[in-house]
């Protein structure tokens, strides 16, 4: 009774604020998003009775089925919308050519609130539409399937997430800034940005949207919703609505993992740790004999594998290796086998290079990052191919037999200081 | 420039070799590999130095790139502790075990199983399959 009453208070002061000062209504909503809107909209007779929900478990284990039924007025479609209490990282660079203008913005989106997990679910009979999306491949669009489908109105929890752009510029790329903070955004532009940023972070329609609402004549529903394994754990919300107003109470479960299964912050994913040591560790024993670092075959594997982001991967990989070089350089320098004046010269120009590239990493999509890698390793293939060849075995004889007699040298000095 | 090793002396290209390398540190610092494979090739046979003059300082060169781009992911918040700390003893241990293996295997026959691989995984990427 008492939430009913703050909830009155909110709509009053927001329908005051709307009519008085109509630029103060944005934050006054953002106290209270939702209570504000519903009970603003509670207030027409043309509203929509809001559909009801129940859930039948509140816990799972590392995923499950969650059935939520519910009474909606007939003949309405209901939407059910999921989401994780978890946050992630979900980032798109704009750099499309815009419809009228043909100007290419190169805008970066960025939030750090997306829901680790989101999943809206609309009646069964959406399927064919659903299905669509999927045949487009990665050219599919959340908004366009939301509005194919008749969510958009359901669309909430994203909808309103902190995103920041920045305006990047060539000269910042390559000094390695995200370019200018732009102004933040009005309500509906959030939101149409937010569903591109949805796509970014989630990037196939069937993660993010699922036809397992099932509709009787009379109004009732019922929805079996499967969780699956690796995500999030964490709290989980749902609410079910018919319409923009009509919209149901929030029903919560808990979804948990354990030990081996551990959740990655950045990443947003759950994993099982024994699933990226051992392929760490064979990927290891693999670059070591052929000669090339792990991390060629290791990031495209993990983003294939698993659901990781290209960037998590890029920048923690990169780390895993820091160690073996500095031993590496501290062998090589005891037997006197570096040249430090090439070695810093060529080092220095490789700063420069290592300044500008982590920021390239999130200009691009995970596709994008896929198909360059592929490139990538052609070359690292014909390179390899190439020290194959007779001509470069014999070569290579004759140079490590050098290189071998040239540490023996080198050993022999350095023991004879040592004495 | 002059670069002196063990009392021989190459005359080194360095502008070729500075922009050689900084054009694998953005790429390899992107996609966070280790430029290894590629520099090695740059300067054998771009700068035309010996392979004993290249293992040593190629890996100090790269060594810079890696510091470098492991801040940077780490700036701009790429850099997940707990991914990292089930990697890492991975690696290590994987770097302990390899040369118990190298020694019965001969070199040749990992590159050619590698260049197949390699391939294999690229078609993937490029979505060929």
């Amino acid at each position: 009774m008492k939430r009913l009453w703050g909830l009155m208070v909110v709509a009053c002061a927001v329908w005051l604020s709307v009519g008085l000062f109509s630029a103060t209504d944005a934050r006054a909503e953002e106290a209270k998003p939702d209570g504000a809107a519903a009970a603003m909209e509670a207030k027409p007779a043309e509203s929509v009775t809001p559909p009801s929900i129940q859930i039948d478990k509140t816990s799972i284990e590392n995923g499950g089925t969650i059935v939520l039924t519910g009474t909606a007025p007939a003949g309405k479609p209901v939407f059910i919308e999921v989401w994780g209490e978890k946050k992630v990282r979900a980032s798109r660079f704009d750099a499309e050519p815009d419809k009228e203008t043909g100007k290419r913005p190169y805008v970066l989106y960025m939030t750090e609130d997306m829901p680790a997990y989101y999943k809206i679910f609309v009646p069964q009979d959406q399927k064919e539409k659903l299905d669509k999306a999927k045949t487009e491949g990665k050219k599919w669009s959340f908004s366009q399937l939301l509005k194919d489908v008749g969510a958009d109105a359901a669309y909430s929890a994203p909808a309103k997430i902190k995103i920041d752009r920045y305006q990047a510029t060539l000269m910042g790329s390559v000094i390695g800034s995200r370019g200018d903070i732009l102004p933040q955004m009005d309500d509906k532009e959030n939101k149409k940005r937010s569903m591109q940023l949805v796509k970014a972070r989630f990037v196939k329609p069937e993660k993010v949207m699922g036809t397992d609402v099932q509709i009787n004549p009379d109004g009732s529903y019922r929805a079996e919703i499967k969780i699956r394994e690796g995500l999030a754990p964490g709290i989980y919300t749902v609410v079910a609505s018919v319409d923009k107003s009509a919209k149901s109470q929030p029903v919560t479960f808990e979804n948990h993992i354990s030990f081996p299964l551990i959740f990655l912050e950045n990443a947003g994913t759950s994993i099982n740790i024994f699933g990226p040591f051992l392929l760490t560790l064979a990927i290891a024993i693999f670059g070591v004999l052929m000669g090339a670092g792990g991390g060629f075959i290791m990031n495209p594997l993990f983003v294939s594998i698993w659901p990781l982001p290209h960037t998590v991967v890029a920048g923690t990989v990169m780390p895993t290796v820091l160690f073996s070089q500095g031993s590496g350089i501290y062998n090589y320098s005891k037997i006197k086998f570096i040249n430090w004046k090439l070695g810093v010269t060529i080092g220095l120009s490789m700063v420069i290079g290592g300044f500008i590239g982590p920021k390239l990493t999130e200009l691009i999509t995970l596709d994008q990052f896929k198909f360059v890698f592929g490139w990538i390793l052609i070359v690292l293939a014909g390179l390899m191919f190439w020290q194959t060849t007779p001509g470069y075995i014999d070569k290579n004889k004759k140079e490590q037999a050098i290189l071998k007699e040239f540490k023996q040298k080198a050993e022999a000095a350095a023991r004879q200081k040592g004495n | 420039m002059i670069v002196e090793f063990w009392g021989q002396e190459f005359k080194v290209n360095v502008i070729l070799g500075c922009i050689g390398g900084f054009l694998i540190a953005v790429v390899s610092s992107m996609f966070g590999f280790g430029g290894g494979p590629f520099m090695v090739p740059l300067m054998t046979v771009g700068l035309g130095l010996p392979m004993y003059v290249v293992v040593g300082s190629s890996l100090l060169a790269i060594f810079f790139n890696t510091m470098m781009g492991t801040a940077r992911h780490f700036q701009f918040g790429n850099f997940d502790l707990v991914f990292f700390l089930i990697m890492f003893p991975a690696a290590i241990l994987g770097g302990f075990i390899a040369p118990q293996i190298a020694k019965r295997v001969s070199p040749l026959t990992v590159k050619r199983i590698a260049v197949a691989g390699l391939l294999v995984l690229a078609l993937n990427l490029l979505g060929v399959y």
